[in-house]
């Protein structure tokens, strides 16, 4: 696993980077112009030197007895000077310089290599021009005098650095305090508790984290609350075709007349057949529940019914429930084609269900402001208004429903609804008559 | 003894009434709390099988009706008739609401017919007075109704359920005038036919398989069985 990045440790990276740059910058700036000063302070300090000779030399050459003068300054080697009588014959020279030309006979400044030893050169002519003046430095000393300053100047810098760094790792690790406190507190929580978190405390920047937070723990407990009470009532739900089914074979045990028993396994096997639907049901729900939307196949909305009606058209002959499709062809959309035939199959199972002999069941499939409607509708008596608002929910049964209904199916078509992000309308078929559900796809 | 069984499961509330019929039980059965709420106000019932997941008036609102309500004078009183609720619900605190609203007994869904009809005698039983399982009676007649026995002294004496039923009934209220309507009321459900002359009828019967005194006739009025009489 790759480990992860600390925010302390980033945050700290990254500061210290910024300084660290910052610093060096202004370092290697300072140092550039200290430098160019430096040089220029150097050859001023040549020039004079050399202006200071010729005085002398014009003046009081005789004067200057020895050959070699002494050095009577620490820096005083660096400098070394000559003297030369027409520019030609070497009269006096300092102990450093050398027998040579330090550089050509040209006034002015000049670099040169002499006995791999750079110099840096000032010559300069008596006003006579009798006497050519060179005072010279050398390149390498230079060199480290200028390295001195650069040395002095980073030098409280790189020791400084690591005591910035200490200060600023307590100064973040100060900083993401109430982040570390907020990681305690979720981690000390037991699973369930989904209280929502005090933002109280907590700086501007952590506020919309815990908001967030909260939000969520809203949404999970009450999708676990959902969940929760669905398990119960789904157990709950088959604890009464169970209870009929044992009854029945209890019944049918003591029967006293073989008719009387008949009837109760007759009845025992219905309740096997109720209770099989119902876990088909919830099977059904608890699928749907998990799904992630996926909505991606076009689904021929016509082929769809006609093969879900085909299907049931046997069961509503043997009821007397009349089944008609009246279709748009235009009609189509993406989707899930068995999850709509599920959907449709449910609604239809309803009607059947719910509405007596002779009556029609209609499934209409049409385009209306440019969405797809999927209705379907009876002329029966429909349900009245309290009624309607409750059909949906989970493991409601109007009154006077059969024995085979679940509860579930409507719950399964709000679902599969939810899931093709369409719309679901639970009403009448009109003036009052009949019971009408509409599906409104968004697309 | 005659039971309302209130249960909107199509499949369970059929096989309860077959279940209690076989115990010998006449059996009302109510589909929802309004048509079990009518039925009460007009029946006595020795007991009251109750769902609670029911339409239109749930079980635990018909129990507090039940238990509140000022009867008629001549109308059934069925204030105190035991009840006993059936659940899918088994929480603690399901039970405690079930008992709190006036329910004597609960059995939770699935459960034993057997135990439901233990159950009922022991709540028709104490409701009655007694507590003893086995009711005794008369002059050496002991009456078993768990067993669906009847014993004279001793010897085990063969009889129709209808004539238990009458015993039964008898022997509960005993040292009480049982009119023929309440003997019929407790011994036929809605809807079953009862013959004319059947009490009469049973009442010989018994008289003739166990003895003639045990039961007197009070013209006019009903029959009784004298508490204590004899040994």
């Amino acid at each position: 696993m790759r480990r992860r990045a600390s925010l302390k440790q980033r945050l700290l990276e990254l500061v210290l980077a910024a300084i660290t740059l910052i610093w060096l910058g202004t370092a290697a700036f300072t140092y550039l112009d200290a430098r160019e000063e430096f040089e220029e302070l150097l050859d001023a300090h040549l020039a004079q030197a050399a202006a200071l000779l010729v005085v002398q030399t014009s003046h009081e050459l005789e004067e200057i007895e020895t050959e070699h003068t002494a050095s009577t300054h620490k820096y005083s080697p660096r400098i070394a000077f000559q003297v030369w009588e027409g520019g030609k014959t070497l009269l006096i020279h300092s102990a450093n310089a050398p027998s040579q030309h330090l550089a050509t006979r040209e006034e002015g400044f000049s670099d040169s290599v002499i006995d791999n030893q750079g110099w840096r050169v000032y010559s300069l002519w008596d006003n006579s021009g009798e006497y050519l003046i060179q005072v010279a430095e050398r390149a390498d000393v230079r060199e480290q005098l200028a390295r001195t300053i650069a040395h002095n100047l980073l030098q409280p810098v790189l020791i400084s650095l690591p005591l910035l760094a200490i200060l600023l790792w307590v100064a973040v690790a100060r900083g993401l305090h109430p982040l570390v406190k907020l990681t305690r507190e979720v981690e000390q929580r037991e699973p369930d508790n989904l209280a929502p978190l005090d933002a109280g405390a907590a700086p501007r920047e952590v506020v919309p984290l815990i908001e967030r937070l909260n939000r969520l723990f809203i949404r999970i407990a009450a999708s676990m609350q959902r969940e929760r009470r669905f398990t119960a009532d789904a157990a709950h739900e088959l604890r009464t075709p169970v209870a009929a089914i044992k009854a029945q074979a209890q019944v049918a045990q003591a029967a006293s007349s073989k008719e009387e028993r008949m009837h109760a396994l007759d009845s025992a096997i219905l309740g096997c057949d109720r209770a099989t639907h119902l876990i088909e049901q919830l099977l059904t729900l608890s699928r749907l529940d998990t799904l992630e939307d996926g909505v991606t196949k076009p689904c021929p909305l016509r082929d769809i019914a006609s093969e879900v009606i085909a299907s049931l058209a046997p069961v509503a002959l043997e009821k007397g429930v009349r089944l008609e499709l009246h279709a748009d062809d235009e009609a189509s959309l993406r989707g899930n084609p068995e999850l709509l035939r599920v959907l449709l199959r449910n609604l239809l199972d309803n009607s059947i269900k719910h509405t007596a002999s002779g009556t029609t069941v209609r499934v209409g499939i049409a385009i209306e402001a440019g969405k797809v409607l999927l209705s379907v509708s009876d002329n029966g008596p429909g349900l009245p208004e309290q009624e309607l608002k409750k059909v949906s929910e989970r493991f409601y049964r109007p009154l006077g429903t059969q024995s085979s209904g679940s509860g579930l199916g409507l719950s399964i078509v709000k679902r599969i609804a939810e899931v093709h992000n369409a719309a679901l309308q639970i009403g009448t078929a009109g003036e009052g008559l009949g019971f009408k559900v509409t599906v409104i796809f968004m697309q | 003894m005659r039971i309302l069984l209130v249960e909107d499961d199509a499949l369970l509330g059929d096989a309860i009434q077959a279940g209690l019929k076989q115990s010998g039980y006449a059996v009302d059965w109510m589909k929802d709390g309004i048509a079990a709420e009518q039925a009460l106000s007009t029946e006595p019932y020795a007991a009251v099988v109750l769902d609670l997941g029911l339409p239109r008036l749930s079980g635990l609102e018909l129990l507090k009706h039940l238990r509140s309500r000022n009867t008629h004078k001549g109308a059934p009183s069925n204030n105190h008739t035991p009840v006993l609720i059936l659940t899918a619900r088994d929480t603690v605190n399901d039970r405690i609401k079930g008992l709190d609203a006036g329910a004597d007994d609960y059995l939770v869904k699935p459960f034993d017919m057997g135990e439901l009809t233990a159950r009922l005698r022991a709540l028709i039983r104490r409701a009655s007075g007694s507590a003893s399982p086995e009711l005794q009676a008369v002059a050496g007649v002991t009456l078993d109704p768990a067993a669906h026995r009847v014993l004279y002294h001793e010897q085990p004496v063969e009889l129709s359920a209808k004539e238990f039923a009458v015993l039964h009934v008898l022997m509960l209220n005993a040292g009480k005038v049982m009119s023929r309507a309440q003997l019929e009321e407790q011994l036929y459900a809605w809807g079953e036919e009862i013959e004319s002359n059947a009490v009469e009828v049973h009442i010989h019967h018994l008289r003739r398989k166990l003895y003639p005194e045990l039961i007197e006739t009070i013209r006019g009025v009903g029959y009784l069985l004298p508490r204590g009489k004899g040994a």
